[in-house]
């Protein structure tokens, strides 16, 4: 570096902390030196993250967001815009892997109970964020205004109908119309657009700064603080920078080879990354043959239609969702691992898993009575899950922790 | 640690067999497909880089399908570059409104009050191929038959009472419903055959076929007709469809490296901490 440059560069430094965050937050950060491949996906929810964004922004620029330009816009982007297909398949496929990867790390939370004590926050701002990026889904999902986002949107937006009192009058305020319609489209697009995003980057910086100052977790649940060297340096960490960060480039190599097999190949995912019905403009005349909201909230659906009453199938869509924040104190154990823990965690997490995976599949295909039943069953399981929480965690015999890494 | 894994895999498959044995034909069980009566769609396997077949498929579509629908998301100068047609020729042959010029979209020359023609505006067929699969398409045009009970004198299996009337009937010829003697299969999978050693066989309604001599196309090239045609709307529903299974491997190898280059950097720093 020429003089020039070493000036300049400690001129700013002294103005600005650069050397000391990068030391805090990269070449001097503590992370346990054994973990397994579950605590890659926080840094491919990052990069999906960025992704999105960007992907989203060059989407904005041809984008029309009025009721008659907004579909043809899309098609405008397909075949005029100069690789306008690429950056749309990327923003796509995109969504559906963020979700996919983020229900991944959310699994790790539940496994390796990366909730527990100090971590309950980085849990509910994690959580918080799953719940802004649901929002963000949705409001996306109805731009290209095509069948499934209008019925999809009548579908979501109907359901603030049912909450007593207020419901018609909230319903009426979320569309801005008294049916969906341009109006509807283009509030989504600034919420989708602008609000939203924000709300999510200010939620991810807050999950990693809490994250940076508790430390990150293990799958053996050993507190790698109890043992350090004479420097204060826990024994069993290596720094971030440079380990973990090409820890993490090899999961975002395969990540990406995996997510270009499927946008250049696969973009549609079958039906269920970009819905058939949707490449047909919205008709309010014409109710699609069923209405399937796309994977990821599936299971969720599935749930809502399981209850027979509207409100009730709202408040147990919301519940499941909810249940979510306050897992840290339901969780009683005095392990953190799934490795430690009982024989009765193991079933619960195993059939939790199960049925979340089957609810998804239930939400996605019509209704008959025998899924009805299965819906019903699936969905008491889930809320078992964490209802009998206290109990199970509480009272099961568990192994004993190893002291080190 | 090894044990603890295999009890835990051991018990989610037996859950999941559970699950499956109990109600797998039910939870599972197919929904009406969507070529309805047919049954089963004819599977068509797109080939959009045969420009020769998209050519044949382009002039069929406009020869007989664009007088009534649009192509309104697609722009005629684009139809002639991707399936290298010279501008010249194109315009000459395929595009019979001088007045239209080469960035045109394909908005159609149906009147407003179509409607009061058909029951329905013919809709516009750009996403066909994407709202409805190329499976739908190549076996709905192939399967109209003829139902004098309906206002144009013919129904379709894959789609029945539809508003259309089989605008390639001179070309097919006339296809009907016919009854058929097929062999009854026995229990042990083969033909079932009575006591004099003859085939038993029992009548079965519902197959097509066409009249013989009605009709200025052979079944089979009738049927290439329609595969050039489905691969037509194959192609306008996603004009970039070759282009993206094109690239699509150069970048997939471009991650390959990617991974690999970074995963041998990886093990290189790791053997810092590893030793």
């Amino acid at each position: 570096m020429s003089e020039m440059a070493t000036k300049l560069f400690s001129w700013v430094n002294k103005r600005l902390p650069i050397v000391n965050t990068f030391e805090r937050h990269m070449s001097k950060h503590p992370v346990p030196s054994k973990v397994n491949f579950w605590y890659l996906f926080g840094a491919l929810a990052a990069v999906t993250l960025i992704i999105q964004i960007v992907s989203g922004i060059w989407l904005i620029m041809p984008y029309s967001n009025t009721e008659e330009e907004a579909f043809s816009s899309i098609e405008y982007i397909m075949r005029d815009v100069d690789y306008g297909w690429v950056i749309r398949y990327i923003h796509t496929t995109g969504a559906s892997l963020f979700f996919a990867v983020v229900y991944l790390h959310m699994f790790r939370g539940l496994l390796y109970g990366s909730y527990q004590k100090p971590r309950e926050l980085v849990w509910i701002f994690g959580c918080t964020i799953y719940l802004a990026m649901m929002a963000e889904g949705f409001l996306g999902y109805v731009l290209p205004y095509g069948q499934m986002s209008y019925w999809g949107a009548q579908v979501i937006i109907s359901l603030f109908g049912a909450i007593p009192y207020i419901g018609e009058s909230l319903e009426l305020w979320v569309r801005g119309d008294y049916y969906i319609s341009g109006i509807t489209v283009s509030r989504f697009f600034a919420l989708h657009v602008v609000a939203l995003p924000l709300v999510l980057i200010a939620l991810v910086f807050l999950h990693l700064v809490a994250l940076h100052e508790v430390g990150a977790g293990n799958p053996e649940g050993v507190d790698i603080e109890e043992h350090l060297d004479e420097d204060g340096i826990p024994l069993d960490s290596v720094p971030f920078f440079p380990y973990k960060v090409l820890n993490a480039l090899v999961a975002i190599g395969v990540f990406m080879t995996v997510f270009s097999i499927i946008m250049f190949f696969f973009p549609e995912g079958g039906g269920y990354f970009i819905e058939m019905a949707n490449f047909e403009k919205a008709n309010p005349l014409v109710t699609p043959d069923h209405i399937a909201p796309v994977w990821y909230y599936a299971p969720f659906y599935t749930m809502l239609r399981a209850v027979p009453d509207p409100l009730g199938g709202l408040i147990v869509m919301a519940s499941a969702v909810a249940i979510f924040f306050i897992v840290p104190w339901l969780d009683r154990s005095k392990v953190a691992s799934i490795r430690y823990k009982g024989i009765f965690s193991k079933i619960a997490l195993t059939l939790f898993g199960v049925s979340f995976l089957t609810l998804g599949y239930l939400g996605t295909v019509g209704v008959t009575e025998i899924r009805k039943l299965v819906s019903v069953i699936c969905t008491i399981i889930y809320f078992a899950y964490f209802l009998l929480m206290p109990i199970y965690t509480k009272y099961e015999k568990t192994k004993e922790v190893p002291e080190r890494l | 640690m090894m044990l603890r894994l295999i009890n835990l895999n051991i018990f989610v498959v037996i859950v999941f067999s559970i699950i499956i044995l109990v109600c797998s034909n039910k939870i599972f069980a197919a929904e009406g497909g969507p070529c309805k009566d047919y049954g089963e769609c004819d599977k068509f396997k797109y080939s959009l880089n045969d420009l020769e077949s998209l050519q044949r498929g382009a002039s069929t579509y406009i020869n007989y399908c664009y007088g009534c629908h649009s192509l309104q998301y697609s722009r005629w100068g684009r139809v002639a570059k991707d399936l290298q047609i010279p501008e010249d020729i194109f315009f000459e042959n395929l595009v019979f409104d001088k007045s239209i010029k080469s960035g045109d979209l394909m908005i159609g020359s149906m009147p407003e009050d179509s409607a009061n023609w058909f029951g329905v505006v013919p809709p516009d067929l750009t996403l066909v191929s994407r709202y409805k699969g190329d499976d739908w398409i190549y076996t709905y045009l192939r399967a109209y038959y003829e139902d004098s009970s309906k206002q144009y004198g013919v129904n379709n299996l894959v789609y029945p009472g539809t508003a259309m009337p089989n605008v390639l009937l001179s070309l097919q010829g006339n296809q009907k419903l016919v009854c058929k003697d097929i062999p009854v299969i026995a229990r042990n999978g083969g033909e079932k055959r009575d006591e004099s050693g003859k085939t038993v066989t029992k009548e079965k309604c519902g197959f097509l076929e066409v009249e013989e001599g009605t009709g200025q196309l052979s079944k089979e090239e009738f049927d290439n007709l329609i595969y050039d045609l489905t691969n037509f709307l194959v192609y306008i529903g996603e004009p970039s469809k070759a282009t993206r299974e094109r690239i699509g491997w150069y970048v997939v190898f471009y991650f390959l490296i990617f991974t690999a280059l970074s995963s041998l950097l990886y093990r290189e720093y790791h053997k810092d901490y590893n030793k």
